[in-house]
């Protein structure tokens, strides 16, 4: 399965819980499957702004973000984006 | 008597406590990591409330049934996919008439909950207002920041909108801007399009509203139908933003102006608080024990009265000052928290 790390805020969203195990064929299946997956995502679905996600160590972004399939060893890290100093 | 304090800051809810004013405790940083515009103790059943914005994670509301010892976010908080919006910010948090809870949020929106906070639903009423497009957002963004409830009427404010009042239940809102400057627009008299940053109805004269605009302080004694301007007799400008009247006295009410609306600090290079006594047709400055060099700015939400009549603000670099009923020596009750963005005071 997956494992999805969370950084501080959103772990202490999810009940102090910052690692979760998945088994989820997408990036956007396993972060749909949260608890805190309406601080991930929008009101229209849309993944927010300044939130980076990197699978493996790699920016999703630069990827198919969302639609990057994911592996049973895969890890997947949220990440606020480093932005404003 | 024993006060609580909930504050927001930009860091997070503080819990202000103290047992007569001689000595306060501070608890906090509840909720690390969360902007709060709001912080209020629903005095109906106890409850914590916040309204909750983080640059990463959106805007939320928080509850907390505890004390803050736990606390539980409001599900899937967002505008229906056909408005077109989104949800920017959450702004203000205000009991109903009943059991609901209202919030006042960015873009110009309000929703109700009927579960404690828990889910809220877009009043469609003002989301779809006729008059909308001709809103715009002022420098901190299109809020709702003002919610009030007096005698069976509702009343809104919303920067930069102007004020709404609903004689039914928040279904339908009219415009009350009547004679309320805009200058920074063509037309200075507008239908909408008003930014005011602050309005409270009085308690026990329920059809009189204050409002402390970007361009003057304001009063109606009509519900909203005509405005006085009451600046230009002892205020030193018209810009501000906190207001806060005296809950036994419908002609006490306290302001603290700023420099200009280039300038967001105090006036005059003091933290000067201005009272008046005869409902604004004069104001005195009430600052005994504040600083007289001071360039430091109180936000929207940061003056408060208590239940005994005491008063409270909060400062953007981090200190609460409080002072006796009626005024006199202000004291600096805590320093050195973060950005205060709310004070509230309740009693008990």
């Amino acid at each position: 399965m997956a494992v999805v790390l969370l950084p501080a805020v959103l772990a202490a969203e999810a009940g102090g819980q910052k690692r979760f195990e998945l088994d989820a064929p997408t990036v956007g299946e396993a972060l749909r499957g949260l608890p805190v997956r309406n601080l991930l995502f929008d009101e229209a679905g849309e993944l927010r702004r300044l939130i980076n996600v990197y699978v493996d160590g790699v920016d999703a972004r630069g990827g198919r973000l969302l639609e990057e399939p994911l592996t049973p060893t895969s890890e997947v890290r949220v990440v606020g984006a480093v932005a404003g100093g | 008597m024993a006060v609580l304090l909930p504050i927001g800051t930009r860091k997070g809810f503080f819990l202000v406590r103290s047992d007569g004013g001689r000595s306060w405790d501070v608890e906090g940083p509840l909720l690390p990591g969360w902007a709060v515009y709001h912080a209020m103790v629903d005095p109906r059943d106890g409850a914590l409330h916040a309204a909750t914005n983080n640059p990463f994670y959106g805007a939320s509301t928080h509850r907390s049934g505890d004390g803050g010892k736990t606390w539980e976010r409001a599900e899937e908080l967002g505008l229906p996919e056909e408005s077109r919006l989104k949800l920017n910010a959450t702004w203000h948090l205000e009991p109903g008439a009943d059991s609901e809870l209202w919030l006042g949020a960015d873009p110009g929106v309000l929703f109700r909950s009927d579960d404690g906070g828990m889910t809220w639903q877009v009043n469609r009423g003002l989301l779809e207002h006729p008059t909308r497009e001709r809103w715009q957002p002022g420098a901190g963004g299109m809020c709702t920041h003002s919610i009030q409830l007096a005698d069976g009427i509702m009343y809104v404010a919303i920067s930069a909108a102007g004020t709404f009042r609903s004689e039914d239940g928040g279904g339908s809102w009219t415009p009350i801007n009547k004679s309320v400057a805009a200058e920074f627009m063509p037309d200075p008299y507008p239908e909408v399009g008003q930014c005011v940053h602050k309005l409270l109805v009085h308690p026990k004269r329920p059809e009189r509203l204050w409002q402390q605009n970007h361009c003057g302080v304001y009063r109606s004694d009509d519900r909203g139908d005509t405005w006085d301007r009451l600046d230009g007799n002892g205020l030193p400008t018209s810009f501000g933003f906190p207001l806060a009247l005296d809950p036994e006295d419908p002609d006490v009410a306290y302001v603290i102006p700023e420099q200009s609306q280039e300038h967001h600090f105090t006036a005059e290079g003091r933290l000067g608080v201005y009272r008046t006594s005869d409902a604004g047709a004069s104001w005195e400055l009430a600052s005994d024990g504040l600083p007289d060099r001071a360039w430091v700015a109180v936000l929207r939400e940061g003056l408060a009265y208590d239940d005994d009549g005491n008063i409270y603000f909060g400062t953007q670099n981090g200190s609460i000052w409080t002072a006796p009923p009626g005024g006199g020596q202000w004291t600096e009750a805590v320093r050195d928290l973060p950005p205060i963005l709310s004070v509230e005071a309740a009693t008990g």
